[in-house]
């Protein structure tokens, strides 16, 4: 390698530095952040909020804000990094001047990036951070995603009305801020049921091998296996289950992890009768959704999953704020945001005095069967 | 125009000066020949020991850090006496062991947030403070190398067993190497939480022990100054890489296999001149 690649090498960075500096902004366009994960293993979650973002931002621009002017959303990449979800939110800030962020993807990255966008007085919506005390990183902090706490409540109550659920064994890793976020809200939602813990049992999310806590569980006889964790522990646990000969008809009941597609594809017919609580739902039958999973069919060839259902309603009920505001000003979106009211693909949505979702009616309770969720009946 | 590019890149220039004390104290141990991948682990404890004094006790900044110094110190002359008999890999093996004591502690324990870690941390660390710091360390290493002790520790790295038959005090300057080392990843941690808001556990474990070393090893550790170049380039190239997209961890990826293919000393090697 000679003097002349190497230096060219070394340009290359300045170079693609120089690109982002110059990237054009039209004046008359509305430019507002958002922060995702876009690369790196949890970019699944990531794409998924920008394809809804991007296909209710062509619905959008059929009319544009403000009286006809473009709005535009500039994507920054923090490949589920805290750090890097701090620097995107300064740079959309400092460099791109935009009065409002979307995201970022994770609730870690929230609690990173959303005391910076409070500091600067700019409104900051979270599509998909569901753990608790988001929004009391300040009074600039939204959030449109259902927190646990408002989800958890609605599956707990169905699984006690509807199969009589007694007492619960409680599962979760303890080394996982979400599934330990989930686990307080369980606990908390078991003990205003009224429902009797038996034991709780904890292991490490990279976990694959969960017989001994479940043999211990197997031998108290619960009517219920209440499980706080993400998808890949999730599937081992129901699929270990099975295979220590747990009764079919201890029932488990999951926090939002369980809320993937890929439970029952991995665990398979061992999964059946899991209950989840999910704030949307593929099938629903209103024509909104329909129109929503067709239109995301169509243009990613794909079907869409909650995140990307929240992103798309997010950025509708952005829009709407926007125009109320009446100009792109921080101060105004952010009042305007507090007033703005919206029926989307997961119901009516509208903001409390504390920004997180006012109404969780639109909340579903989703049976496992045959590999495939369903709405529970 | 500039304070904007301050703002956007305040975070990026912290974690640079950050990121530099953490290549030193990872060089502090390397200067002596051994091993260690603690100084995640060191920088967590004094992370963790800043966040719950600012938060619970409300501790002034100074004592704070003062005490993210201490502690740190004092876990690594607890645990210095029986590892430090260890070489080689065995010691990197066991300083491993420390970084997973200290994430399942915290993950278990309620004092430190479990695996939410703590939020809300007030912002008081300040661009001159980072880089005070970071070039006060730099003049005592370069100090340190112009003397007697920087030779003893030169002579160690290049060969124990004869640096122990001039005359080198070996487990003491080891010990030393190790508590002072730990001294300044507390401070980085420590450091490092006030600048952001929020800590967790997984922040300390054995990736960034890893990347630590490759601050030390890209740099080189002929000087002082080798690590804390390391850490610099590690910690801008990524960030300069932004616009690559998907390909941005390939590129990077590769500058560094390249640096380290062509440059297997590291980056600068150079060594301070002697007096005296």
């Amino acid at each position: 390698m000679n003097k002349r690649t190497l230096a060219t090498l070394a340009l290359l960075p300045i170079a693609t530095a120089a690109a982002i500096w110059t990237a054009p902004a039209k004046a008359e366009d509305v430019t507002i952040g958002a922060i995702e994960i876009l690369t790196g293993p949890n970019s699944r979650y990531g794409v998924a909020i920008k394809n809804g973002f991007d296909l209710a931002l062509d619905e959008v621009n059929k009319t544009g804000v403000l009286g006809g002017k473009k709005l535009v959303i500039q994507y920054e990449d923090t490949a589920g990094n805290k750090d890097q979800a701090v620097n995107a939110a300064r740079k959309l800030i400092g460099i791109g001047k935009v009065p409002l962020l979307l995201g970022p993807t994770l609730s870690n990255e929230m609690f990173a990036a959303g005391p910076v966008a409070n500091e600067q007085k700019i409104p900051i919506v979270g599509t998909s951070t569901t753990a608790a005390g988001i929004t009391a990183i300040g009074p600039y902090v939204f959030r449109t995603s259902l927190p646990e706490g408002d989800v958890i409540p609605v599956t707990l109550k169905a699984a006690q009305t509807k199969f009589g659920i007694k007492k619960v064994a409680v599962m979760y890793a303890n080394d996982d801020a979400f599934s330990k976020s989930g686990y307080d809200v369980f606990k908390a939602s078991l003990e205003k049921l009224g429902i009797q813990t038996l034991t709780t049992e904890t292991f490490g999310s990279k976990d694959s091998d969960f017989s001994a806590q479940l043999t211990k569980i197997k031998s108290l006889n619960p009517d219920a296996i209440v499980v706080s964790a993400l998808v890949e522990p999730a599937s081992g646990i129901l699929l270990d289950a099975r295979s220590i000969g747990l009764d079919e008809k201890i029932r488990f009941i999951g926090g939002n992890g369980f809320n993937s597609p890929k439970l029952g594809d991995i665990a398979g017919e061992a999964a059946d009768g899991t209950l989840v609580g999910s704030p949307w739902f593929i099938a629903k039958a209103d024509a909104m959704n329909t129109k929503f999973v067709a239109d995301y069919r169509a243009k990613y060839k794909d079907d869409p999953d909650q995140f990307s259902a929240q992103a798309y309603d997010t950025l509708h009920i952005v829009a709407l704020a926007i125009d109320k505001a009446g100009a792109a000003e921080p101060e105004k979106i952010k009042a305007a945001l507090q007033t703005t009211k919206y029926t989307g693909v997961m119901g009516p949505f509208s903001f409390t005095d504390n920004r997180d979702p006012a109404d969780s009616s639109g909340v579903v309770v989703l049976e496992m069967k045959g590999g495939k969720f369903q709405i529970l009946k | 125009m500039f304070d904007s590019f301050f703002f956007s890149y305040q975070s990026l220039i912290f974690a640079v000066g950050i990121n530099g004390l953490l290549a030193l104290s990872m060089y502090t141990v390397l200067a002596v020949g051994q091993l260690s991948l603690g100084q995640a682990a060191f920088m967590g404890i004094g992370a963790y020991v800043s966040t719950l004094l600012t938060l619970d006790a409300h501790w002034p900044f100074a004592a704070v850090l003062l005490a993210a110094m201490v502690v740190p110190a004092l876990a690594a002359l607890l645990i210095g006496g029986p590892t430090l008999k260890l070489t080689g890999v065995y010691l990197a093996l066991a300083t491993i062991a420390l970084g997973e004591i200290l994430r399942i502690f915290c993950n278990a324990s309620d004092l430190t947030g479990g695996a939410l870690g703590l939020s809300g941390i007030p912002n008081k660390t300040s661009f001159g403070l980072i880089f005070a710091v970071l070039a006060l360390a730099l003049a005592g290493f370069v100090m340190v190398a112009r003397s007697r002790l920087g030779r003893a520790m030169e002579a160690m790295r290049e060969d124990e067993v004869a640096a122990g038959v001039m005359g080198v005090n070996l487990p003491v300057m080891k010990l030393g190497a190790l508590v002072v080392s730990a001294m300044l990843a507390g401070l980085a941690g420590a450091l490092n939480a006030h600048a952001n808001s929020f800590i967790g556990p997984n922040d300390y474990g054995f990736d960034q022990a890893v990347t630590i070393l490759s601050f030390a090893l890209l740099g080189g550790i002929g000087s002082p100054f080798g690590p804390v170049l390391g850490a610099v380039i590690l910690t801008v190239l990524p960030e300069l890489l932004t616009a690559l997209h998907d390909f941005k961890l390939v590129v990077n990826g590769f500058i560094i296999v390249i640096a380290v293919l062509f440059m297997p000393r590291g980056l600068l090697i150079w060594r301070i001149g002697r007096v005296g």
